[in-house]
């Protein structure tokens, strides 16, 4: 098993981190998340990525607004909610102090 | 050459070969089922759809109107098999009987293999949703993608040439398998999705988009089978809680039996409801017995509704739950539902009778229907013979 197939679970277990983090920085819609996804570790196609989205704004962690697109239906833009930026904060924190751990009991 | 088929994603025409439909179709009843009883469905499978109204748009241009089998399978095979988000109950498509093909498998082995049922072609089943007596009706009608009442009304009239209409029926009652499974409901009309899934594209705009379809052979389909499916789905609405009480209620298959005489009781009560009815209308006296001074008719006639509602609920929801508990035996269900029919046409068989004889009016137009259809038959072959 390579390091790649050890850590699939820890990859979709950290989508919605990543998804927080993702829309944190900008009003996005589905296809902008998926394409700077795909150019990470956490590459991801629609069938994952929209049951996600759902439960996160049924969550209440985004929020989405209808913007018209120049072809094709109108488009949802998401952004998070105040409650999404807290738990983004919450996580963050969790994650640095993962981090932390790993640097410190890492061979020097 | 091959058929090219119209489709409406996120409020817009686009035409698919016809493998690349069926192909698309398996993906989205797929994707219906795996999120079976996930809150968000109807707005992911909202979402999905309209996600490849993107895609199809980005493969078409001024000389491509029509999206290749191949180009389908290469758009679902990038959006990938839905998945529930973690944290979420597991979808229930992946242990179910109705799992899906190629279950977590990539995307493109799901693409082409199609479940079983995806083209399915059309047979002729007694349809139970929407159905006034058997279900005879509405599974021709089903079948024939006409409107039920026209099939009843043909029935009606063809039995008054010598009753074949009603032998017919009965014959076809017997003989026609009613559709019971969701599969079965679909071969019915031919067509796999749902009454909710109808209601949910519906929300969507989906139908105010067909309107916009290019040519009216697919539109005048679409606007048939959409008013089909939303009677089939009130009808359903409606009988929900019979169904549940059905489901919920321990039944011994023999309970079956009794299906006729809850049928025989329904109809008594409705005979004896509606000659109440009529005898308070008539004479303002329930069968001679006066109302009291202070008490408006219009009062007692909501009564009486309202009493005719009270007796009728329980036996109704006897009725589905005997039929409910016939579940595999069906030499016994086409006896019971002989016995059922037969029950159903005695009472409308008295009501006529009843009519015939206290209504002068109802006599004088029964006996007028032969002169009338003389007089036709005359016509017609006075007609024929000019010509």
């Amino acid at each position: 098993m390579s390091v790649n197939d050890n850590f699939f679970g820890i990859r979709k277990g950290l989508l919605e981190f990543i998804v927080l983090l993702i829309i944190a920085a900008e009003k996005v819609y589905a296809a902008d998340i998926l394409k700077q996804l795909s150019q990470t570790e956490f590459a991801t196609q629609e069938g994952t990525l929209y049951p996600l989205l759902s439960k996160m704004r049924r969550e209440g962690l985004l929020d989405y607004e209808w913007q018209e697109s120049e072809a094709g239906p109108p488009r949802k833009y998401y952004e998070l909610t105040a409650r999404g930026r807290e738990q983004l904060r919450e996580t963050l924190e969790y994650w640095n102090s993962l981090n932390g751990t790993v640097k410190k009991l890492a061979p020097k | 050459m091959n058929k090219v088929i119209t489709i409406n994603l996120g409020g817009t025409a686009y035409q698919l070969e016809e493998g690349g439909y069926d192909t698309l179709r398996s993906y989205l009843e797929t994707a219906a089922a795996r999120l079976q009883g996930n809150p968000d469905r109807e707005e992911i499978l909202t979402d999905i759809e309209w996600a490849m109204a993107e895609k199809f748009r980005a493969l078409l241009g001024s000389h491509k109107t029509v999206v290749v089998t191949k180009e389908v399978a290469a758009v679902l095979a990038e959006m990938g098999p839905i998945e529930a988000a973690p944290g979420e109950a597991p979808t229930s498509g992946e242990s179910g009987a109705g799992a899906p093909p190629g279950g977590s498998g990539p995307g493109p082995a799901q693409a082409e293999s199609a479940p079983p049922g995806g083209g399915k072609p059309k047979r002729l089943y007694r349809l139970y949703d929407g159905a006034q007596i058997s279900g005879v009706c509405n599974g021709l009608a089903a079948y024939l993608n006409i409107d039920p009442t026209l099939v009843r009304l043909g029935f009606v009239l063809l039995t008054l040439f010598w009753g074949t209409g009603l032998l017919v029926y009965v014959v076809m009652a017997i003989v026609v398998p009613e559709a019971r499974s969701p599969e079965e409901k679909a071969a019915a009309s031919g067509d796999p999705s749902t009454a909710q899934e109808f209601i949910r594209r519906a929300k969507a705009g989906y139908y105010e988009a067909v309107k916009g379809f290019p040519d009216r052979q697919a539109r005048r389909e679409w606007k048939r089978r959409f008013k089909r499916d939303m009677r089939a789905h009130s009808y359903r609405w409606r009988h929900q809680w019979q169904g549940y009480w059905a489901e919920h209620f321990p039944v011994h298959p023999g309970m079956a039996a009794m299906l006729p005489i809850f049928s025989l009781l329904h109809g008594g009560v409705k005979i004896f409801w509606l000659c109440a009815l009529v005898s308070f209308l008539a004479t303002g006296a329930l069968f001679g017995a006066a109302l009291p001074e202070n008490v408006p008719v219009w009062v007692a006639v909501l009564v009486l509704v309202i009493i005719y509602g009270m007796l009728t609920l329980p036996l109704k929801a006897a009725r589905r739950v005997c039929s409910g508990g016939l579940g595999q035996a069906r030499p016994l269900w086409s006896v019971v539902f002989l016995m059922d029919a037969v029950v159903w046409l005695g009472v409308v068989a008295v009501l006529l009778w009843l009519a015939f004889h206290y209504f002068p009016e109802v006599r004088q137009a029964i006996q007028a229907v032969p002169t009338v259809a003389h007089q036709a038959a005359d016509d017609i072959q006075t007609w024929w013979q000019r010509k």
